[in-house]
């Protein structure tokens, strides 16, 4: 028995307690207690965010300042890299509001008529936008060659840019919301000298994307 | 309301060409590129009504595509030269340029217009020392070639039927 140290004891003891023990129950008990605890949390941190955004006069995406909209038009793979949207100025929509999609940001409006505005996607040639690189806390900026895959540069070559890496908009934007998700380092290019290249998988998918919120900046 | 529609028949499906572009239609895609409407719009208009109708026409067909994107590209030089060298092959017979010809002058129509599109982009962004995009520049060509000249004997056919049956009663549009 000694020997043992009651292994024949605790074994039966497994037996006869089982019906006893904490059950389903109990584990989704302390899993919402979890979920309120980081959801406070969450708020908490949200409220300490905007507070010192506001201190800072950076830009902030209000929840109040959404508006839905369908994609009426597409051209991802020509020349042209653009979506029209079935809404215009009468919905307050204005040049310069970003577009983001399922995923992350897609665009930023970039003509408005009464009815319908168009975006310019990220994927455009002629777009250039400031990223966040969350990791390495650096920026970078984003640039469209026409094809699924924009390059990211990085103006120094040291850095701790790893494939997978998430890429969102700048916090200290004055353009863009902050923090919205963009992509993800698909590959890295150090064959140039001086800069740093990216290959960025876009997390929303233009091609795909039927509905988009344009979100307005305050 | 009936006879004018008769008479500017061929006049209406210009306005058209835009409402194609934005329609951008899936099933005429070739690896996401659309065919080059306004080539197969341009080439039998410029055939039937001669160079000078078809320099207008490409001039006028340039200035509404550039007003539909927000690029600093124009595509009207594109258009012009092609309007006006179509117009050129006015003075041969019907019966002397076939079907398949009509996929070969509308596929070197859209290599000019997509050539001079892609120097703009080239010449724009040569400060910029971004060469990147060369790929995707090249891709775009050759697609829009192969695919507007893949629909060019039926759309250009169709086309020119309209054309000309409504330059008999309106020789002169412009």
């Amino acid at each position: 028995m000694r020997l043992s140290k009651g292994s024949i004891y605790r074994d039966f003891y497994y037996y006869i307690s089982q019906p006893f023990w904490p059950g389903k129950f109990q584990r989704e008990i302390i899993k919402d207690s979890n979920y309120k605890e980081l959801n406070m949390k969450l708020i908490q941190l949200d409220k300490d965010n905007k507070r010192l955004r506001d201190l800072l006069n950076l830009q902030r995406a209000s929840d109040h300042n959404k508006i839905n909209a369908a994609v009426i038009s597409r051209q991802t793979g020509n020349w042209w890299q653009q979506l029209i949207l079935n809404r215009g100025k009468k919905d307050g929509i204005q040049v310069g509001d970003s577009v983001v999609g399922p995923g992350g940001l897609v665009g930023i409006i970039e003509n408005t008529s009464f009815l319908t505005s168009s975006v310019k996607l990220l994927t455009s040639t002629q777009s250039k936008v400031g990223v966040w690189h969350q990791r390495s806390n650096i920026h970078g900026l984003l640039v469209g060659l026409g094809n699924n895959s924009p390059k990211l540069f990085f103006y120094t070559k040291d850095l701790d840019v790893k494939e997978g890496d998430f890429i969102f908009s700048s916090p200290a934007s004055t353009l863009l919301p902050p923090n919205i998700p963009i992509g993800i380092v698909e590959s890295i290019n150090n064959e140039s000298q001086s800069v740093l290249i990216a290959n960025i998988q876009l997390l929303a998918k233009p091609e795909a994307i039927d509905w988009v919120q344009v979100l307005k900046l305050k | 309301m009936k006879k004018i529609i008769k008479i500017n028949f061929s006049f209406l499906t210009f306005l058209l060409i835009p409402l194609i572009f934005l329609w951008n239609p899936n099933y005429f895609r070739l690896m996401d590129v659309q065919p080059q409407w306004s080539i197969l719009w341009l080439f039998p208009w410029a055939c039937v009504y001669g160079p000078f109708n078809g320099l207008l026409a490409g001039l006028s067909l340039g200035i509404v595509l550039d007003s539909l994107y927000q690029d600093p590209y124009t595509q009207i030089p594109g258009m012009v030269i092609c309007g006006f060298l179509f117009g050129k092959l006015s003075k041969y017979k019907s019966s002397d340029i076939n079907k398949f010809k009509y996929c070969l002058i509308c596929s070197y129509g859209s290599l000019i217009c997509n050539c001079i599109y892609f120097f703009q982009i080239i010449f724009y962004n040569y400060e910029n020392n971004n060469i990147l995009w060369f790929a995707y520049g090249i891709k775009n060509v050759f697609a829009q070639i192969f695919v507007t000249g893949l629909l060019a004997p039926v759309i250009c056919n169709l086309l020119f039927s309209l054309f000309k049956k409504n330059h008999v009663r309106n020789p002169s549009i412009f």
